[in-house]
């Protein structure tokens, strides 16, 4: 509560100070002519605090959601992508369907560029637990193609970071799908 | 399918070409679908350009009607910065292709089989159309299609390409 007090307190200096402004200028009469330039400025000031306090808002709501000690992210990540075009990933766990994606060309070519891509942040308690991983796309003849990928893992105390990783696999011309745990 | 056949009734019974839905003034639930063409495309791709979102089916008799007005206006505004999705809500999806292929359009038809799409945009009434603006936002909701009616669209359009 006191960082969501301390979390708006910049906005209402921000609106107090541009209201103010807005009065002062008012005062001045009608024959000076209005400092527009100031405004702006005042203007884009509120609207950098509001991002920042959108921002802020939230990292707190994540924190208050997914605490560290139950928190378990899932990441998607592609390399060169020569043998399989992306189409859909499905994530369960202890199965139970968490998570289902939907790529568009924007998005696998967002990921053979580099990109990692959160797919699941949930909760999970401490103990031994399944990830299934279920990839849909086409192969390397552009043939539809499914593969499947499996792990255990333990959840300790801390969050738990996990990725999927799509890659290929240049000695057998064929996609290779691995979960690896970030230690 | 009975959330449907509930909301044409209340539709039917209320004027569908009503415009007020719930909708209206919020932003527009993202999603991602399977058109036609075997292409995926993403709602939240389309931001900051006017988005016409219709939703159809192949046994709806002013959906063909719908289709083309909005396949001429994307004709038209296009460059502008006017796009269209058309979202199919039948449960046969092979009829709904072929009705797709039967009725070419020059936007991207998208299949919804499990209708949950549908059911976040509260769809009352085939067709429904929404336009929604440069920021993401659905700013008016037509139900129903009849004839000059994207001439009446067309205003709006226009107020949203301008924004």
């Amino acid at each position: 509560m006191k960082r969501i007090t301390s979390l708006g307190l910049p906005l209402l200096a921000a609106l107090a100070c541009m209201a103010g402004s807005v009065l002062a200028a008012d005062a001045a009469g009608a024959d000076a002519p209005p400092d527009t330039r100031a405004l702006d400025e005042e203007i884009q000031a509120i609207k950098k605090d509001v991002v920042d306090l959108n921002r802020d808002l939230f990292i707190l709501e994540e924190e208050l959601l997914f605490p560290a000690n139950t928190q378990v992210a899932v990441f998607l990540s592609m390399d060169v992508g020569d043998f399989f075009a992306l189409d859909t990933v499905e994530l369960r766990v202890d199965d139970k369907q968490v998570a289902k994606h939907l790529y568009t060309p924007r998005e696998a070519e967002a990921l053979l560029k580099g990109g990692v891509q959160r797919l699941y942040l949930g909760n999970l308690r401490v103990g031994e637990h399944e990830l299934v991983a279920l990839f849909t796309g086409k192969g390397p003849q552009g043939q539809d193609y499914s593969r499947g990928a499996q792990v255990r893992f333990e959840k300790s105390v801390g969050a738990k970071y996990l990725e999927l990783k799509i890659s290929d696999r240049q000695s057998r011309r064929q996609p290779e799908f691995v979960i690896r745990d970030w230690e | 399918m009975l959330w449907l056949a509930a909301g044409l009734v209340v539709a039917a019974a209320s004027g569908a070409a009503a415009s007020s839905h719930r909708l209206t003034g919020q932003s527009a639930p993202d999603f991602a679908l399977k058109a036609t063409s075997g292409t995926n495309f993403r709602l939240s791709e389309y931001r900051g350009e006017v988005v016409l979102l219709t939703f159809w089916g192949s046994r709806c008799g002013q959906c063909p009607a719908q289709l083309s007005a909005v396949s001429r206006l994307v004709d038209t505004y296009g460059a502008a910065g006017l796009a269209a999705l058309a979202v199919n809500v039948d449960d046969d999806q092979l009829a709904a292709a072929e009705f797709a292929v039967a009725h070419p359009v020059s936007f991207p038809v998208l299949l919804d089989p499990d209708k949950a799409v549908a059911k976040a945009y509260r769809v009352d009434n085939l067709p429904m159309l929404l336009l929604i603006d440069r920021a993401g936002i659905v700013r008016h909701v037509h139900r129903d299609h009849r004839s000059g009616d994207d001439k009446a669209w067309l205003a709006r359009i226009r107020q949203l390409l301008d924004e």
